[in-house]
Protein backbone atom coordinates (compact mmCIF):
# COMPACT_ATOMS: atom_id res chain seq x y z
CA UNK A 1 0.00 0.00 0.00
CA UNK A 2 1.17 3.51 -0.90
CA UNK A 3 2.39 5.04 2.34
CA UNK A 4 3.98 1.95 3.77
CA UNK A 5 7.21 2.64 1.91
CA UNK A 6 7.97 5.01 4.81
CA UNK A 7 8.45 2.12 7.20
CA UNK A 8 11.71 0.24 7.32
CA UNK A 9 9.81 -2.76 8.60
CA UNK A 10 6.12 -2.49 7.63
CA UNK A 11 4.32 -1.99 10.95
CA UNK A 12 1.05 -3.56 9.72
CA UNK A 13 0.19 -6.47 7.42
CA UNK A 14 -2.23 -6.12 4.46
CA UNK A 15 -4.90 -7.76 6.54
CA UNK A 16 -4.37 -5.40 9.46
CA UNK A 17 -4.59 -2.46 7.07
CA UNK A 18 -7.89 -3.66 5.69
CA UNK A 19 -9.19 -4.01 9.25
CA UNK A 20 -7.91 -0.59 10.29
CA UNK A 21 -9.64 1.04 7.30
CA UNK A 22 -12.89 -0.68 8.20
CA UNK A 23 -12.76 0.62 11.79
CA UNK A 24 -11.67 4.07 10.58
CA UNK A 25 -14.98 4.40 8.72
CA UNK A 26 -16.87 3.94 12.01
CA UNK A 27 -14.64 6.53 13.70
CA UNK A 28 -14.75 9.10 10.89
CA UNK A 29 -17.69 8.26 8.61
CA UNK A 30 -16.33 10.53 5.85
CA UNK A 31 -13.37 8.15 5.36
CA UNK A 32 -15.82 6.03 3.33
CA UNK A 33 -16.25 8.91 0.89
CA UNK A 34 -12.55 9.55 0.29
CA UNK A 35 -11.50 9.16 -3.32
CA UNK A 36 -8.42 7.13 -4.27
CA UNK A 37 -6.09 10.09 -3.69
CA UNK A 38 -7.67 10.81 -0.30
CA UNK A 39 -7.37 7.18 0.72
CA UNK A 40 -3.74 7.03 -0.22
CA UNK A 41 -3.07 10.26 1.70
CA UNK A 42 -4.83 8.66 4.68
CA UNK A 43 -2.62 5.57 4.41
CA UNK A 44 0.53 7.67 3.96
CA UNK A 45 -0.19 9.79 7.07
CA UNK A 46 -1.02 6.81 9.27
CA UNK A 47 1.92 4.77 7.95
CA UNK A 48 4.35 7.56 8.68
CA UNK A 49 2.98 8.01 12.21
CA UNK A 50 3.24 4.28 12.88
CA UNK A 51 6.69 3.97 11.32
CA UNK A 52 7.99 6.71 13.63
CA UNK A 53 6.90 4.82 16.73
CA UNK A 54 9.30 2.41 18.48
CA UNK A 55 8.96 -1.21 17.43
CA UNK A 56 7.36 -2.35 20.75
CA UNK A 57 4.62 0.28 20.35
CA UNK A 58 3.98 -0.84 16.76
CA UNK A 59 3.76 -4.38 18.02
CA UNK A 60 1.34 -3.44 20.81
CA UNK A 61 -0.82 -1.61 18.31
CA UNK A 62 -0.92 -4.65 16.01
CA UNK A 63 -1.92 -6.77 19.01
CA UNK A 64 -4.66 -4.32 19.91
CA UNK A 65 -6.12 -4.60 16.40
CA UNK A 66 -6.25 -8.37 16.93
CA UNK A 67 -8.00 -7.95 20.29
CA UNK A 68 -10.53 -5.55 18.79
CA UNK A 69 -11.19 -7.94 15.92
CA UNK A 70 -11.81 -10.98 18.07
CA UNK A 71 -13.23 -9.59 21.33
CA UNK A 72 -16.78 -9.27 19.87
CA UNK A 73 -16.80 -13.04 19.37
CA UNK A 74 -17.58 -13.43 23.07
CA UNK A 75 -20.76 -11.37 22.88
CA UNK A 76 -21.85 -11.52 19.24
CA UNK A 77 -20.37 -14.84 18.11
CA UNK A 78 -18.51 -13.18 15.20
CA UNK A 79 -15.40 -11.12 14.75
CA UNK A 80 -15.70 -7.34 14.48
CA UNK A 81 -15.54 -7.25 10.70
CA UNK A 82 -18.54 -9.53 10.28
CA UNK A 83 -20.83 -7.39 12.45
CA UNK A 84 -23.46 -4.96 11.22
CA UNK A 85 -22.42 -1.30 11.67
CA UNK A 86 -24.61 -0.71 14.78
CA UNK A 87 -22.93 -3.61 16.58
CA UNK A 88 -19.51 -2.39 15.48
CA UNK A 89 -20.33 0.94 17.14
CA UNK A 90 -21.48 -0.85 20.30
CA UNK A 91 -18.13 -2.64 20.46
CA UNK A 92 -16.19 0.58 19.90
CA UNK A 93 -18.18 2.38 22.60
CA UNK A 94 -17.31 -0.44 24.97
CA UNK A 95 -13.60 -0.05 24.19
CA UNK A 96 -13.84 3.75 24.60
CA UNK A 97 -14.94 3.25 28.22
CA UNK A 98 -13.36 -0.17 28.82
CA UNK A 99 -12.70 -1.09 32.47
CA UNK A 100 -9.02 -1.81 31.72
CA UNK A 101 -6.84 1.25 30.99
CA UNK A 102 -4.70 -0.61 28.42
CA UNK A 103 -7.79 -1.32 26.30
CA UNK A 104 -8.89 2.33 26.53
CA UNK A 105 -5.39 3.44 25.49
CA UNK A 106 -5.39 1.00 22.57
CA UNK A 107 -8.65 2.44 21.33
CA UNK A 108 -7.37 5.97 21.97
CA UNK A 109 -4.41 5.21 19.68
CA UNK A 110 -6.63 3.77 16.97
CA UNK A 111 -8.99 6.74 17.19
CA UNK A 112 -6.07 9.18 17.07
CA UNK A 113 -4.64 7.50 13.95
CA UNK A 114 -8.01 7.57 12.19
CA UNK A 115 -8.43 11.27 13.04
CA UNK A 116 -4.87 11.99 11.95
CA UNK A 117 -5.32 10.17 8.64
CA UNK A 118 -8.48 12.11 7.83
CA UNK A 119 -8.27 15.50 9.56
CA UNK A 120 -4.53 15.72 8.86
CA UNK A 121 -5.33 16.19 5.16
CA UNK A 122 -5.50 19.91 4.30
CA UNK A 123 -7.71 18.90 1.35
CA UNK A 124 -10.62 18.16 3.74
CA UNK A 125 -10.33 21.37 5.77
CA UNK A 126 -12.70 23.48 3.66
CA UNK A 127 -15.44 20.91 4.33
CA UNK A 128 -14.95 21.62 8.06
CA UNK A 129 -15.21 25.34 7.35
CA UNK A 130 -11.60 25.64 8.44
CA UNK A 131 -9.78 27.84 5.93
CA UNK A 132 -6.69 29.31 7.62
CA UNK A 133 -4.62 31.99 5.94
CA UNK A 134 -1.03 33.11 6.47
CA UNK A 135 -2.50 36.63 6.51
CA UNK A 136 -5.29 35.97 8.98
CA UNK A 137 -5.54 39.55 10.25
CA UNK A 138 -6.71 40.66 6.81
CA UNK A 139 -9.51 38.09 6.92
CA UNK A 140 -10.36 39.07 10.50
CA UNK A 141 -11.72 42.36 9.33
CA UNK A 142 -13.55 40.92 6.35
CA UNK B 1 6.16 31.48 42.48
CA UNK B 2 9.70 32.05 43.78
CA UNK B 3 8.45 31.90 47.37
CA UNK B 4 6.94 28.48 46.59
CA UNK B 5 10.20 27.36 44.96
CA UNK B 6 12.14 28.46 48.03
CA UNK B 7 15.61 28.29 46.45
CA UNK B 8 18.05 30.30 48.58
CA UNK B 9 19.94 32.74 46.36
CA UNK B 10 17.23 32.90 43.70
CA UNK B 11 15.51 36.23 44.29
CA UNK B 12 12.57 38.03 42.74
CA UNK B 13 14.45 41.25 41.94
CA UNK B 14 17.21 39.38 40.11
CA UNK B 15 14.85 37.20 38.06
CA UNK B 16 12.61 40.14 37.23
CA UNK B 17 15.54 42.22 35.98
CA UNK B 18 16.68 39.41 33.70
CA UNK B 19 13.15 38.66 32.50
CA UNK B 20 12.63 42.31 31.59
CA UNK B 21 15.80 42.25 29.52
CA UNK B 22 14.34 39.44 27.39
CA UNK B 23 10.85 40.92 27.30
CA UNK B 24 12.56 43.88 25.60
CA UNK B 25 14.93 41.90 23.34
CA UNK B 26 12.15 39.61 22.13
CA UNK B 27 9.63 42.40 21.59
CA UNK B 28 7.10 41.08 24.10
CA UNK B 29 4.06 43.36 24.13
CA UNK B 30 0.28 43.46 24.24
CA UNK B 31 -1.49 43.18 20.90
CA UNK B 32 -3.83 45.98 19.87
CA UNK B 33 -7.55 45.50 20.28
CA UNK B 34 -8.08 45.47 16.49
CA UNK B 35 -6.21 42.13 16.25
CA UNK B 36 -8.23 40.33 18.93
CA UNK B 37 -10.63 37.80 17.39
CA UNK B 38 -14.00 36.65 18.78
CA UNK B 39 -12.54 33.47 20.28
CA UNK B 40 -10.32 35.59 22.52
CA UNK B 41 -12.62 38.57 23.08
CA UNK B 42 -15.55 36.42 24.16
CA UNK B 43 -13.34 34.59 26.67
CA UNK B 44 -12.24 37.89 28.16
CA UNK B 45 -15.74 39.31 28.34
CA UNK B 46 -17.20 36.11 29.80
CA UNK B 47 -14.54 35.96 32.53
CA UNK B 48 -15.31 39.58 33.38
CA UNK B 49 -19.05 38.85 33.51
CA UNK B 50 -18.45 35.92 35.83
CA UNK B 51 -16.09 37.92 38.04
CA UNK B 52 -13.03 35.78 37.22
CA UNK B 53 -9.62 37.48 37.14
CA UNK B 54 -8.52 37.65 33.50
CA UNK B 55 -5.43 39.25 31.94
CA UNK B 56 -4.12 39.87 28.45
CA UNK B 57 -1.04 37.86 27.46
CA UNK B 58 1.92 39.86 26.25
CA UNK B 59 3.31 38.08 23.16
CA UNK B 60 6.75 37.96 21.52
CA UNK B 61 5.86 38.95 17.96
CA UNK B 62 7.05 41.45 15.38
CA UNK B 63 4.95 41.88 12.24
CA UNK B 64 2.38 39.26 13.28
CA UNK B 65 -0.05 38.58 10.42
CA UNK B 66 -2.55 36.70 12.57
CA UNK B 67 -2.20 33.36 10.80
CA UNK B 68 -3.21 31.61 14.04
CA UNK B 69 -0.55 28.97 13.43
CA UNK B 70 1.76 29.78 16.38
CA UNK B 71 1.71 26.23 17.69
CA UNK B 72 3.10 24.91 14.39
CA UNK B 73 5.90 27.46 14.11
CA UNK B 74 5.36 30.87 12.56
CA UNK B 75 5.05 30.93 8.74
CA UNK B 76 5.65 34.70 8.74
CA UNK B 77 8.85 34.69 10.79
CA UNK B 78 7.03 37.01 13.20
CA UNK B 79 7.45 35.01 16.41
CA UNK B 80 10.50 36.33 18.23
CA UNK B 81 11.74 33.16 19.91
CA UNK B 82 15.34 32.51 20.94
CA UNK B 83 15.94 31.02 17.46
CA UNK B 84 15.27 34.41 15.87
CA UNK B 85 16.84 36.70 18.46
CA UNK B 86 19.40 35.17 20.82
CA UNK B 87 20.86 32.43 18.59
CA UNK B 88 21.61 34.71 15.62
CA UNK B 89 23.12 37.24 18.05
CA UNK B 90 25.30 34.52 19.59
CA UNK B 91 26.47 33.41 16.14
CA UNK B 92 27.26 36.98 15.21
CA UNK B 93 29.36 37.20 18.39
CA UNK B 94 31.40 34.16 17.34
CA UNK B 95 29.49 31.23 18.88
CA UNK B 96 29.55 28.16 16.64
CA UNK B 97 26.11 26.55 16.37
CA UNK B 98 26.16 22.94 15.15
CA UNK B 99 22.77 21.69 14.02
CA UNK B 100 21.60 18.05 13.93
CA UNK B 101 24.18 17.21 16.54
CA UNK B 102 23.02 14.88 19.30
CA UNK B 103 25.08 14.70 22.47
CA UNK B 104 25.18 11.07 23.53
CA UNK B 105 27.18 11.24 26.73
CA UNK B 106 29.14 13.61 28.91
CA UNK B 107 32.50 12.59 30.33
CA UNK B 108 35.18 14.42 32.32
CA UNK B 109 35.06 17.84 30.60
CA UNK B 110 34.17 16.32 27.27
CA UNK B 111 31.20 14.97 25.44
CA UNK B 112 30.48 12.42 22.77
CA UNK B 113 28.21 13.64 20.00
CA UNK B 114 26.83 12.35 16.71
CA UNK B 115 26.09 14.53 13.72
CA UNK B 116 23.50 13.21 11.29
CA UNK B 117 21.76 14.98 8.49
CA UNK B 118 18.08 14.05 8.33
CA UNK B 119 16.13 15.39 5.35
CA UNK B 120 14.63 18.23 7.41
CA UNK B 121 15.83 21.18 9.46
CA UNK B 122 18.96 23.25 9.00
CA UNK B 123 21.72 21.02 7.53
CA UNK B 124 24.77 20.68 9.76
CA UNK B 125 28.00 22.26 8.57
CA UNK B 126 29.91 19.50 10.35
CA UNK B 127 30.22 16.28 8.32
CA UNK B 128 28.14 13.35 9.54
CA UNK B 129 29.92 11.23 12.12
CA UNK B 130 30.85 10.85 15.78
CA UNK B 131 32.81 13.49 17.64
CA UNK B 132 34.50 13.85 21.00
CA UNK B 133 34.40 17.49 22.05
CA UNK B 134 36.57 18.79 24.87
CA UNK B 135 35.46 21.84 26.84
CA UNK B 136 36.38 23.83 29.94
CA UNK B 137 32.72 23.98 30.90
CA UNK B 138 29.67 22.15 29.61
CA UNK B 139 26.17 23.66 29.75
CA UNK B 140 23.34 21.20 29.18
CA UNK B 141 20.15 22.72 27.73
CA UNK B 142 18.34 19.79 26.14
CA UNK B 143 14.97 20.41 27.87
CA UNK B 144 13.27 18.81 30.86
CA UNK B 145 13.15 15.32 29.36
CA UNK B 146 16.45 15.16 27.52
CA UNK B 147 18.73 17.01 29.95
CA UNK B 148 18.05 14.59 32.82
CA UNK B 149 18.27 11.68 30.36
CA UNK B 150 21.63 12.87 29.05
CA UNK B 151 23.02 13.25 32.56
CA UNK B 152 21.58 9.86 33.58
CA UNK B 153 23.36 8.07 30.74
CA UNK B 154 26.63 9.91 31.46
CA UNK B 155 29.21 8.82 33.99
CA UNK B 156 29.31 11.82 36.30
CA UNK B 157 31.78 12.18 39.17
CA UNK B 158 28.96 12.87 41.67
CA UNK B 159 26.04 11.04 43.24
CA UNK B 160 22.80 12.76 42.25
CA UNK B 161 19.82 10.91 43.76
CA UNK B 162 17.35 13.63 42.66
CA UNK B 163 18.44 13.48 39.00
CA UNK B 164 15.39 12.98 36.75
CA UNK B 165 12.98 13.38 39.66
CA UNK B 166 10.35 16.04 40.49
CA UNK B 167 9.28 16.24 36.85
CA UNK B 168 6.17 18.36 36.24
CA UNK B 169 4.22 18.87 33.03
CA UNK B 170 1.22 21.24 33.36
CA UNK B 171 -1.14 18.47 32.18
CA UNK B 172 -3.45 20.12 29.67
CA UNK B 173 -6.92 19.75 28.20
CA UNK B 174 -8.25 21.43 25.08
CA UNK B 175 -11.93 22.26 25.59
CA UNK B 176 -14.50 23.20 22.98
CA UNK B 177 -17.74 25.15 23.09
CA UNK B 178 -20.02 25.61 20.08
CA UNK B 179 -21.80 28.77 18.98
CA UNK B 180 -24.90 28.71 16.83
CA UNK B 181 -23.20 30.87 14.19
CA UNK B 182 -19.64 31.41 12.96
CA UNK B 183 -17.24 33.43 15.09
CA UNK B 184 -13.74 34.59 14.14
CA UNK B 185 -11.43 32.00 15.66
CA UNK B 186 -8.72 30.68 13.33
CA UNK B 187 -7.91 34.14 11.94
CA UNK B 188 -5.91 36.38 14.27
CA UNK B 189 -3.35 35.61 16.99
CA UNK B 190 -4.65 32.55 18.86
CA UNK B 191 -3.59 33.29 22.42
CA UNK B 192 -4.46 36.67 23.88
CA UNK B 193 -5.88 36.06 27.38
CA UNK B 194 -5.42 33.92 30.45
CA UNK B 195 -7.44 33.46 33.62
CA UNK B 196 -5.42 32.64 36.73
CA UNK B 197 -8.37 33.09 39.08
CA UNK B 198 -8.30 29.41 40.12
CA UNK B 199 -4.57 28.82 40.47
CA UNK B 200 -4.56 29.10 44.26
CA UNK B 201 -7.95 27.60 45.03
CA UNK B 202 -8.20 24.79 42.47
CA UNK B 203 -4.73 24.50 40.88
CA UNK B 204 -5.49 25.25 37.26
CA UNK B 205 -5.02 27.99 34.73
CA UNK B 206 -7.18 28.75 31.68
CA UNK B 207 -5.91 30.25 28.43
CA UNK B 208 -7.43 31.05 25.08
CA UNK B 209 -6.30 28.82 22.21
CA UNK B 210 -7.30 27.68 18.76
CA UNK B 211 -6.13 24.31 17.48
CA UNK B 212 -6.03 22.57 14.14
CA UNK B 213 -8.45 19.94 12.83
CA UNK B 214 -6.55 16.82 13.87
CA UNK B 215 -5.60 18.16 17.30
CA UNK B 216 -9.18 19.26 17.88
CA UNK B 217 -10.66 15.94 16.74
CA UNK B 218 -8.31 13.99 19.01
CA UNK B 219 -9.27 16.08 22.02
CA UNK B 220 -12.99 15.45 21.66
CA UNK B 221 -14.29 12.30 23.28
CA UNK B 222 -16.16 9.81 21.12
CA UNK B 223 -16.33 9.07 17.42
CA UNK B 224 -18.79 8.63 14.56
CA UNK B 225 -21.62 10.88 13.49
CA UNK B 226 -21.91 13.26 16.49
CA UNK B 227 -18.16 13.77 16.60
CA UNK B 228 -18.09 14.42 12.84
CA UNK B 229 -21.00 16.89 13.09
CA UNK B 230 -19.17 18.99 15.66
CA UNK B 231 -15.96 18.82 13.60
CA UNK B 232 -17.80 19.95 10.49
CA UNK B 233 -18.32 23.42 11.99
CA UNK B 234 -14.89 24.53 13.11
CA UNK B 235 -15.90 28.11 12.36
CA UNK B 236 -18.36 27.94 15.28
CA UNK B 237 -15.91 26.66 17.84
CA UNK B 238 -14.61 28.53 20.84
CA UNK B 239 -11.65 26.90 22.59
CA UNK B 240 -10.04 27.04 26.02
CA UNK B 241 -6.79 25.43 27.09
CA UNK B 242 -6.59 24.16 30.67
CA UNK B 243 -3.24 23.76 32.40
CA UNK B 244 -3.16 21.90 35.72
CA UNK B 245 -0.59 23.20 38.20
CA UNK B 246 0.84 19.80 39.12
CA UNK B 247 2.85 18.99 42.26
CA UNK B 248 6.57 18.17 42.06
CA UNK B 249 6.82 14.57 43.26
CA UNK B 250 9.97 12.49 43.49
CA UNK B 251 8.25 9.56 41.79
CA UNK B 252 7.31 11.59 38.71
CA UNK B 253 10.59 11.22 36.92
CA UNK B 254 12.65 10.79 33.81
CA UNK B 255 14.53 7.50 33.56
CA UNK B 256 16.50 5.97 30.70
CA UNK B 257 15.92 2.60 29.07
CA UNK B 258 18.59 0.08 28.11
CA UNK B 259 19.40 2.09 24.97
CA UNK B 260 19.76 5.29 27.02
CA UNK B 261 16.56 6.80 25.61
CA UNK B 262 14.36 8.77 28.00
CA UNK B 263 11.31 7.18 29.59
CA UNK B 264 8.84 9.43 31.41
CA UNK B 265 7.18 8.02 34.54
CA UNK B 266 4.23 10.21 35.44
CA UNK B 267 1.33 9.48 37.78
CA UNK B 268 -1.75 11.68 37.82
CA UNK B 269 -2.48 12.49 41.45
CA UNK B 270 -6.03 12.89 42.77
CA UNK B 271 -5.27 16.60 43.14
CA UNK B 272 -4.47 16.92 39.43
CA UNK B 273 -7.50 14.85 38.40
CA UNK B 274 -9.73 17.07 40.58
CA UNK B 275 -8.20 20.18 39.01
CA UNK B 276 -8.83 18.83 35.50
CA UNK B 277 -12.47 18.03 36.34
CA UNK B 278 -13.22 21.33 38.06
CA UNK B 279 -11.54 23.24 35.21
CA UNK B 280 -14.07 21.73 32.79
CA UNK B 281 -16.98 23.03 34.88
CA UNK B 282 -15.44 26.50 35.05
CA UNK B 283 -14.65 26.45 31.31
CA UNK B 284 -18.25 25.41 30.59
CA UNK B 285 -19.51 28.42 32.61
CA UNK B 286 -17.21 30.67 30.58
CA UNK B 287 -18.37 29.14 27.28
CA UNK B 288 -22.02 29.64 28.17
CA UNK B 289 -21.40 33.18 29.41
CA UNK B 290 -19.63 33.78 26.07
CA UNK B 291 -22.75 32.76 24.16
CA UNK B 292 -22.06 29.09 23.32
CA UNK B 293 -25.16 26.99 22.85
CA UNK B 294 -23.42 23.68 23.55
CA UNK B 295 -20.24 22.58 25.30
CA UNK B 296 -18.24 19.39 24.92
CA UNK B 297 -16.48 18.27 28.11
CA UNK B 298 -14.14 15.24 28.15
CA UNK B 299 -15.55 14.38 31.58
CA UNK B 300 -19.12 14.94 30.42
CA UNK B 301 -21.68 12.19 30.93
CA UNK B 302 -22.87 12.90 27.36
CA UNK B 303 -21.23 14.26 24.21
CA UNK B 304 -22.77 17.73 24.63
CA UNK B 305 -24.02 19.83 27.50
CA UNK B 306 -26.67 22.28 26.33
CA UNK B 307 -27.02 25.87 27.57
CA UNK B 308 -30.32 24.83 29.20
CA UNK B 309 -28.33 22.42 31.40
CA UNK B 310 -25.80 25.01 32.54
CA UNK B 311 -27.06 24.87 36.13
CA UNK B 312 -26.33 21.12 36.37
CA UNK B 313 -22.61 21.10 35.59
CA UNK B 314 -21.65 19.35 38.85
CA UNK B 315 -23.82 16.43 37.89
CA UNK B 316 -23.00 16.42 34.15
CA UNK B 317 -19.20 16.66 34.44
CA UNK B 318 -18.01 13.87 36.69
CA UNK B 319 -14.93 12.06 37.84
CA UNK B 320 -16.45 8.69 36.82
CA UNK B 321 -16.63 9.79 33.18
CA UNK B 322 -13.03 11.03 33.20
CA UNK B 323 -10.86 8.00 32.62
CA UNK B 324 -7.15 7.93 31.91
CA UNK B 325 -6.48 6.32 28.56
CA UNK B 326 -9.81 7.62 27.26
CA UNK B 327 -9.18 11.34 27.51
CA UNK B 328 -6.49 13.22 25.56
CA UNK B 329 -4.29 14.94 28.15
CA UNK B 330 -1.33 16.68 26.59
CA UNK B 331 1.66 18.65 27.80
CA UNK B 332 3.76 21.40 26.23
CA UNK B 333 5.37 22.70 29.44
CA UNK B 334 7.89 20.15 30.64
CA UNK B 335 9.69 21.19 33.80
CA UNK B 336 12.04 19.79 36.46
CA UNK B 337 14.31 16.77 36.53
CA UNK B 338 17.49 18.76 37.27
CA UNK B 339 15.89 20.96 39.94
CA UNK B 340 17.78 23.73 41.67
CA UNK B 341 18.30 23.69 45.42
CA UNK B 342 20.90 23.50 48.13
CA UNK B 343 20.57 19.89 49.26
CA UNK B 344 22.16 17.33 46.89
CA UNK B 345 19.71 14.75 48.25
CA UNK B 346 16.69 16.60 46.85
CA UNK B 347 18.16 18.76 44.08
CA UNK B 348 20.61 18.44 41.19
CA UNK B 349 22.05 21.94 40.76
CA UNK B 350 22.64 24.99 42.89
CA UNK B 351 20.73 28.25 42.40
CA UNK B 352 23.08 29.12 39.50
CA UNK B 353 22.57 25.91 37.56
CA UNK B 354 25.85 24.26 38.54
CA UNK B 355 25.49 20.52 39.03
CA UNK B 356 26.27 19.68 42.68
CA UNK B 357 29.84 18.48 43.04
CA UNK B 358 30.78 19.04 39.36
CA UNK B 359 32.19 22.57 39.00
CA UNK B 360 32.48 22.43 35.18
CA UNK B 361 28.93 21.15 34.49
CA UNK B 362 25.84 23.38 34.29
CA UNK B 363 22.18 23.06 33.32
CA UNK B 364 20.30 25.94 31.69
CA UNK B 365 16.75 25.01 30.77
CA UNK B 366 13.29 24.15 32.14
CA UNK B 367 14.67 21.12 33.94
CA UNK B 368 16.01 23.55 36.59
CA UNK B 369 12.48 24.31 37.86
CA UNK B 370 12.16 22.92 41.41
CA UNK B 371 8.35 22.92 40.95
CA UNK B 372 6.20 23.90 38.01
CA UNK B 373 5.57 27.54 37.22
CA UNK B 374 2.11 29.00 37.63
CA UNK B 375 2.13 30.47 34.15
CA UNK B 376 3.78 29.68 30.80
CA UNK B 377 7.47 29.08 31.45
CA UNK B 378 9.45 30.49 28.49
CA UNK B 379 10.57 33.84 29.98
CA UNK B 380 11.49 32.26 33.31
CA UNK B 381 13.64 29.68 31.49
CA UNK B 382 15.45 32.50 29.66
CA UNK B 383 16.01 34.42 32.88
CA UNK B 384 17.43 31.31 34.59
CA UNK B 385 19.68 30.59 31.59
CA UNK B 386 20.92 34.16 31.84
CA UNK B 387 22.00 33.52 35.45
CA UNK B 388 23.78 30.35 34.39
CA UNK B 389 25.62 32.21 31.61
CA UNK B 390 26.75 34.80 34.15
CA UNK B 391 28.04 32.12 36.50
CA UNK B 392 29.92 30.33 33.70
CA UNK B 393 31.57 33.61 32.73
CA UNK B 394 32.72 34.31 36.28
CA UNK B 395 34.05 30.76 36.58
CA UNK B 396 35.88 31.01 33.27
CA UNK B 397 37.26 34.55 33.18
CA UNK B 398 38.81 33.97 29.75
CA UNK B 399 35.40 33.90 28.04
CA UNK B 400 34.26 37.01 26.17
CA UNK B 401 31.94 39.33 28.11
CA UNK B 402 28.20 39.32 27.34
C1 LIG C 1 3.27 23.84 20.94
C2 LIG C 1 3.93 24.56 22.10
C3 LIG C 1 3.50 25.83 22.45
C4 LIG C 1 4.10 26.49 23.52
N1 LIG C 1 3.68 27.77 23.83
C5 LIG C 1 4.27 28.44 24.84
C6 LIG C 1 3.87 29.76 25.17
O1 LIG C 1 2.97 30.35 24.55
N2 LIG C 1 4.52 30.39 26.19
C7 LIG C 1 5.51 29.78 26.92
O2 LIG C 1 6.04 30.40 27.85
N3 LIG C 1 5.89 28.53 26.62
C8 LIG C 1 5.31 27.84 25.61
N4 LIG C 1 5.70 26.56 25.32
C9 LIG C 1 6.72 25.94 26.16
C10 LIG C 1 8.11 26.37 25.80
O3 LIG C 1 8.29 26.30 24.39
C11 LIG C 1 9.10 25.43 26.50
O4 LIG C 1 8.83 25.45 27.88
C12 LIG C 1 10.53 25.86 26.28
O5 LIG C 1 10.86 25.91 24.90
C13 LIG C 1 11.46 24.87 26.97
O6 LIG C 1 12.77 25.35 26.84
P1 LIG C 1 14.00 24.40 27.14
O7 LIG C 1 15.20 25.19 26.84
O8 LIG C 1 13.84 23.79 28.47
O9 LIG C 1 13.87 23.19 26.11
P2 LIG C 1 13.68 23.17 24.53
O10 LIG C 1 13.15 24.47 24.02
O11 LIG C 1 12.91 21.93 24.25
O12 LIG C 1 15.17 23.05 23.98
C14 LIG C 1 15.91 21.86 24.09
C15 LIG C 1 16.74 21.69 22.84
O13 LIG C 1 17.69 20.65 23.07
C16 LIG C 1 17.74 19.80 21.94
N5 LIG C 1 18.22 18.48 22.40
C17 LIG C 1 17.55 17.54 23.10
N6 LIG C 1 18.34 16.50 23.37
C18 LIG C 1 19.55 16.78 22.85
C19 LIG C 1 20.79 16.08 22.81
N7 LIG C 1 20.96 14.90 23.37
N8 LIG C 1 21.82 16.67 22.14
C20 LIG C 1 21.69 17.88 21.56
N9 LIG C 1 20.54 18.59 21.58
C21 LIG C 1 19.48 18.05 22.23
C22 LIG C 1 16.31 19.82 21.41
O14 LIG C 1 16.29 19.45 20.04
C23 LIG C 1 15.92 21.27 21.64
O15 LIG C 1 16.30 22.08 20.54
C24 LIG C 1 5.13 25.87 24.25
C25 LIG C 1 5.57 24.59 23.88
C26 LIG C 1 4.98 23.94 22.82
C27 LIG C 1 5.47 22.56 22.44
S1 LIG D 1 -0.40 34.41 14.64
FE1 LIG D 1 1.46 33.38 15.40
S2 LIG D 1 2.15 32.15 13.69
FE2 LIG D 1 0.73 33.65 12.83
S3 LIG D 1 1.96 35.41 12.17
FE3 LIG D 1 1.33 35.80 14.27
S4 LIG D 1 3.02 35.01 15.52
FE4 LIG D 1 3.23 34.09 13.50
Amino acid sequence: MAGRSNARVPPLSERQWAFLMRVAVRIVPAVADLDAAGRSRFVAIVSKALAERPRPIQHQFGLFLGVLRWAPFLRFGSPFDRLPPEDEDTVLRWFLDAPVAKLRSGFWALRALAFMGYYGQPEVWPSLRYTPSFRGNEMLHG
Amino acid sequence: MLARWGVPGLGHVDLRRRSEKYLGENNVHLLGEETINDNNRRFFEACRTLGYRVEQFPVNVKGCQGSGLCNLGCPNAAKQGTHRVQLPAAEAAGVEVVTNCKVERIGERDCLATVTNPPFGEPSHWPEGRYRIRARAIVVAAGAVNSPALLLRSQLPARLPALGRYFTAHPALILVGEHDRPISNFYGHPKSYYCDHFVESAKFLLETCMYFPFTTAKNLIGFGAEHARLMSRMDRMQMILVLAVDPALAENRIAVDAAGDPVVHYRFTDEVMDALIESQRVAARIFFAAGCTRVHAPAGTGFFIGANEADRLEELITREAFKLGKVSISSAHLMGGCRMGTDPATSVTDAWGQVHGVPWLFVADASLFPMCSEINPYVTIMALADRVAERVRTRLPGLPAA
